[in-house]
């Protein structure tokens, strides 16, 4: 695929398949979801126009001369603690693909991804980083380096075959890892049976292990 | 008494820290990448042979192309062993500084990820290095007079946890806890699995924690603890560990952990204090050893848990 996506190729994503892609894509984490999404800085380029895809990394990069960067190994970050962000950056930015870790919740897929035709990947592995650092074609550009340091900047990447990534939540309502959760937890309540809950238990126990914690 | 002749030199220490760092981040070590190929040999479910074959092509080409495995590189750290003999140029201090240097060095040459920041105000000083980093922790071995230092890049935020346990909870409070921590952190993959469990167990909640993550980075995969009891509980927690389910990357698989390791102190006799820790899949450690003559070697065995290092009694 080639970002900026169409939604047409959006549609054609159900959850469980793996795709590669190429073109541009801007990284956000907590920094830059923080001092754009919460504090209304305004990017300083229009990121909507040139891309549609978005990972939730930082990547293992550096300023090899001055201005000039270089990414070695990339990966994305568990995404689900982002959720909260996620309405302003689908809506206000036009995001329609997001790439994290794990996925997030089939909550935020029916409420905020589905409304905005938007999906969610996930990088696999975990933790592909070298495959795929190698396919990051150049650095187009890194904002905010000062503001929120070099890992939590807005690093703008050209891929070339980036991938494989899986589709996590797709837009017809479909979650990778909710189907694959079901079938785990089916053998989970088995293997504690027989074992009795600690003697001196703790505030806020959550005694249920088949449940999601966010 | 020591010689000046024989005190090991800051530069071989400076190259020994750095070149521990650079084959941390990048090779796997041989013990990791032969457990994966079991894992896949193993595997039953498509998708997880799909992503442990893809993480076995990962380690080839970090090495080929000398790029960090994985995008999050990790804190690093150092666990040093220290010859009873050992003398060095400008002493401990001087070591020290080396070490930390050679993090900020490796950080920029090999564009790891700058991970370290400032826990509340998130600064970042953009080289790992900066208030209680890199940590450097020590043991002593005797009759040496070489220094040893491990790197080690664990990933990560998931997956560690402790709880004081009871002598009525007994050996299935231990089953119990280590299932909640792995049904909390391998769904979905949070950890990264596979892992290398690490179950500290006894001594203090600090030991307890401390030697959880000792245990899961500074073992070998497939080793037991000299103890038979103890070796037998890591047997039963590893098997109970990968009927989980939860495989490589939370996609469902049949191996969840590549090693259980459980290390053990004495401890209250009211209580049983645990902790576990994971080491991810980006399985990132590396020894030098440094001689007194300044001759460096390298290997993947960081040899930590010596008979010196578990002693009991007085000698
Ligand atoms: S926990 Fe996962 S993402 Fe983090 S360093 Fe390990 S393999 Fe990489």
């Amino acid at each position: 695929m080639t970002a900026p996506l169409s939604d047409g190729a959006i549609a054609s994503l159900h959850a469980g398949d793996i795709v590669y892609l190429s073109g541009p894509i801007f990284t956000a984490r907590d920094g830059v979801y923080r001092h754009m999404l919460v504090e209304g800085n305004e990017p300083p380029l229009d990121l909507a126009a040139l891309t549609n895809v978005t990972i939730q990394s930082s990547p293992a990069g550096a300023e090899v001369s001055p201005g000039e960067y270089r990414i070695s190994s990339l990966q994305a970050t568990a995404g689900f603690r982002y959720a909260r962000y996620m309405p302003a950056l689908l809506e206000r930015f036009g995001v329609k693909m997001v790439i994290g870790k794990a996925g997030m919740s089939e909550e935020v897929y029916r409420d905020v991804f589905m409304p905005n035709g938007a999906v969610c990947l996930s990088t696999m592995g975990y933790g592909l980083g070298a495959i795929y650092g190698k396919s990051v074609k150049r650095v187009i550009d890194v904002h905010w380096p000062e503001e929120l340091g070099i890992s939590e900047a807005l690093w703008l990447i050209e891929m070339d075959r980036f991938g494989p990534l899986l589709v996590e939540g797709d837009i017809h309502g479909d979650s990778y890892f909710s189907r694959a959760n079901e079938e785990i937890n089916d053998g989970l309540a088995e293997l504690y049976e027989g074992l009795s809950s600690p003697v001196f238990r703790r505030l806020g126990e959550e005694e249920r292990p088949e449940i999601e914690l966010f | 008494m020591v010689t000046s002749a024989h005190r090991i030199g800051l530069d071989a220490v400076s190259r020994a820290a750095y070149e521990a760092n650079r084959l941390a981040a990048v090779v796997l070590p041989g013990e990791a990448t032969n457990a994966f190929r079991d894992a896949l040999e193993r595997e039953s479910k498509p998708m997880a042979q799909y992503v442990l074959g893809q993480i076995l092509e990962n380690a080839d080409l970090a090495v080929a192309e000398n790029r960090p495995m994985c995008g999050d590189t990790g804190l690093p750290r150092f666990y040093v062993k220290v010859g009873n003999e050992a003398a060095i140029e400008g002493g401990f201090v001087g070591f020290e500084r080396e070490c930390r240097r050679a993090v900020a060095d490796i950080t920029q040459d090999l564009q790891m990820r700058a991970n370290r920041v400032h826990p509340l105000t998130r600064q970042n000083p953009g080289n790992n290095v900066g208030v209680f980093a890199p940590s450097i922790d020590y043991s002593f071995e005797p009759d040496a007079d070489w220094v040893e230092l491990t790197a080690v890049h664990k990933g990560g935020l998931f997956g560690s946890d402790y709880r004081m346990l009871f002598p009525a909870d007994g050996i299935d409070g231990i089953k119990r806890f280590l299932l909640d921590t792995l049904s909390s952190s391998a769904r979905r993959g949070l950890s990264c699995p596979p892992v290398v469990v690490g179950v500290g167990l006894g001594g203090t909640k600090d030991q307890a924690v401390r030697f959880s993550k000792e245990a899961a980075c500074l073992r070998v995969i497939g080793d037991s603890h000299p103890d038979p009891d103890v070796a037998k509980l890591e047997d039963e927690l590893m098997e109970l560990a990968n009927r989980t389910g939860f495989g490589v990357m939370g996609v469902g698989g049949d191996t969840t952990a590549l090693d259980v390791n459980v290390e053990i102190a004495y401890t209250h006799t009211g209580g049983i204090p645990v902790a576990v820790s994971q080491f991810c899949l980006a399985y990132r450690r590396a020894t030098a050893r440094i001689h007194a003559d300044g001759a460096i070697e390298y290997r993947e065995d960081p040899r930590w848990f010596t008979p010196y290092y578990r002693r009991e009694g007085i000698e």
